[in-house]
């Protein structure tokens, strides 16, 4: 990393202008587009399954929702831990400006968690009123208002209910690419940050989003499944592969073609960033995002997709893929978010980030906010059934 | 309550209407009177901000009681510092042109560090001709006095080279007046 580091910043003093030496958006903002992408990528399995009928992805649609959901609720929390007055957040949706992006955000979001949730609200009916005759008290409270207190299950209710579920899905899907798309915005929107202001930049994050996502559903799905001993839909796990390679393939692609376009243009910055990800980001950028975390999975991906393979073997690969993609994607978080602030506008030198442990963006507030999606989770899991008997492997 | 489903959703369709309707209403109310008057912010600020007590003097206002550190100050190297940047806050010191507080003076090692916040090597806030820069302890060995040395012990805080210049002349390194 040495050599590469005086190579391409030989000719520069590391003179840092002292409002750069600290970097502001710490980890929490590496955290903002990491939720917010999982919640993407569990969305458009959803949506692949209810508006595009992949029937293969049944087993997994149902969860993908509630995954997308648990994931959603937490997608501002990282964002108001970042804040120095988070109480104040909604000044911005009261009063917004159209020079200040992070309020589009906010209603982008708002939006987005009123579609998502009546989806599932459909989604899970006939499920619901069957729990709601056989549950007591709050539950059944519960249960009464998320049915909008009706126990209609007749064929005229369900035919309209798949309606609605389609026509939802079919909003949610612009929604769901806009979320993700305008939090890449915000990143490409600064234009003092040469590494950020790209336009590229929405392009890479959804596509990255979708990988995350995708590959999330399939590890949880796996995993899920294993601890509770049942059996692994092969079909499903195969179509979800398909489509994670075929958004990896984009994602990959995009990623580079970012690098190739600073690297051509050779723009008044352009010895900066080169520098930044020679230095600095060396180890994080080209060693673990790029080889280890791409290069690996795409040969990965190929094997699966060219050779016949053992369903058994197919799943565990699935399974490593998903894993490896999951920590390329936060990886990728990582190099743009903090990675992008290393360096200073003086374009003379490079700060360095010394991640803290226990402050409110430390270390273990990260796995506390990423915990907490889980919680939510195991909380759903005890209102709306993940899989029901109809789902279990049959399509 | 038996209503058919369809007319269920209907009501909740309106539900969502009214409620989007009355945060527009709420959204009209929680908005400050004066928000807007001059550009996207409330007017009603700039009243405000101008009607907090101010906190801070200037050198004219600390030289005027201290005029043997005045004397010093503005015929030294740091001429051009604040008073309040190493002393801290006029109104913590005076009120109403009458003495309140007593501001802490720095003392020891607290001198070497409060230096070190602008001269430190590894800060480089300023560039070397503007701001003279130097790396602990690597300076006191260079200029072979003792490593415990604080820096007040050669430089005058209010006119660094003071001693510096005095002792060169005296020692003929350095001619009267240059």
């Amino acid at each position: 990393m040495d050599t590469a580091y005086s190579f391409a910043a030989m000719p520069i003093s590391n003179y840092v202008f002292p409002n750069d030496l600290h970097v502001h958006w710490s980890m929490m903002i590496v955290l903002y587009p990491y939720i917010t992408g999982l919640v993407d990528g569990a969305f458009i399995i959803a949506a692949l399954y209810y508006l595009f009928d992949i029937k293969t992805l049944r087993p997994v649609a149902r969860f993908s929702l509630l995954f997308a959901l648990a994931f959603l609720c937490c997608a501002t929390l990282p964002l108001l831990l970042h804040l120095g007055r988070p109480e104040r957040n909604l000044n911005m949706l009261l009063t917004p400006s159209p020079t200040s992006a992070m309020a589009g955000f906010g209603y982008i979001y708002a939006v987005s968690m009123g579609v998502l949730v009546f989806i599932v609200l459909f989604v899970y009916r006939p499920d619901l009123v069957e729990l709601r005759v056989t549950s007591k008290g709050w539950l059944q409270f519960l249960y009464r208002a998320m049915t909008f207190d009706s126990i209609d299950l007749s064929e005229d209710a369900l035919v309209l209910d798949k309606k609605i579920i389609r026509f939802l899905v079919g909003i949610g899907i612009p929604i769901a690419v806009v979320l993700h798309g305008y939090v890449g915005f915000i990143f490409g929107g600064v234009k003092a940050n040469p590494t950020w202001s790209t336009p590229l930049m929405p392009v890479i994050f959804l596509f990255s989003a979708c990988v995350s996502g995708i590959c999330a559903i399939i590890l949880a799905y796996i995993v899920i499944r294993k601890i509770k001993g049942r059996t692994i839909d092969h079909r499903c796990i195969k179509t979800c592969i398909k489509t994670l390679t075929l958004f990896f393939i984009l994602a990959f692609a995009f990623e580079m073609l970012e690098v190739f376009s600073h690297s051509y243009l050779r723009t008044g910055y352009h010895h900066m960033v080169e520098g930044l990800l020679n230095g600095p980001l060396a180890d994080s950028f080209w060693f673990w995002q790029v080889k280890i975390g791409s290069v690996i999975p795409l040969i990965i991906l190929g094997v699966m997709g060219i050779f016949n393979i053992k369903d058994r073997l197919y799943d565990f690969m699935a399974a490593v893929v998903s894993t490896i993609l999951l920590l390329q994607v936060f990886l990728m978080r990582w190099n743009v978010v903090i990675g992008g602030q290393l360096m200073s506008k003086s374009a003379r030198g490079y700060t360095e980030f010394h991640p803290e442990w226990f402050g409110k963006e430390g270390i273990l507030a990260v796995i506390i906010v990423m915990v907490i999606p889980f919680i939510i989770l195991f909380v759903f899991s005890r209102i709306f059934p993940f899989w029901t008997t109809g789902n279990e492997t049959d399509v | 309550m038996d209503l058919s489903y369809r007319m269920r959703l209907l009501i909740v369709l309106i539900s969502i209407g009214v409620l989007a309707g009355g945060g527009l209403v709420v959204k009209r109310l929680l908005i400050p009177d004066s928000f807007g008057v001059y550009g996207p912010y409330r007017a009603d600020a700039i009243v405000e901000a101008a009607l907090v007590p101010i906190r801070h003097g200037t050198n004219a206002s600390c030289f005027k009681c201290h005029p043997y550190e005045a004397n010093i100050h503005k015929n030294g190297r740091h001429h051009t510092i604040s008073c309040e940047f190493c002393h801290g806050t006029y109104a913590d010191h005076v009120k109403n042109g009458k003495k309140t507080g007593t501001l802490p003076v720095k003392k020891g090692k607290e001198i070497t560090t409060l230096c070190l916040r602008c001269h430190n090597t590894e800060i480089k806030a300023r560039k070397e001709k503007v701001i003279k820069t130097v790396a602990m302890p690597d300076h006191l060995k260079d200029q072979n006095v003792k490593i415990t040395h604080n820096c007040n012990q050669c430089h005058h805080v209010h006119a660094p080279l003071k001693y510096i210049i005095r002792a060169k002349q005296i020692t003929g390194l350095m001619e009267a007046g240059s």
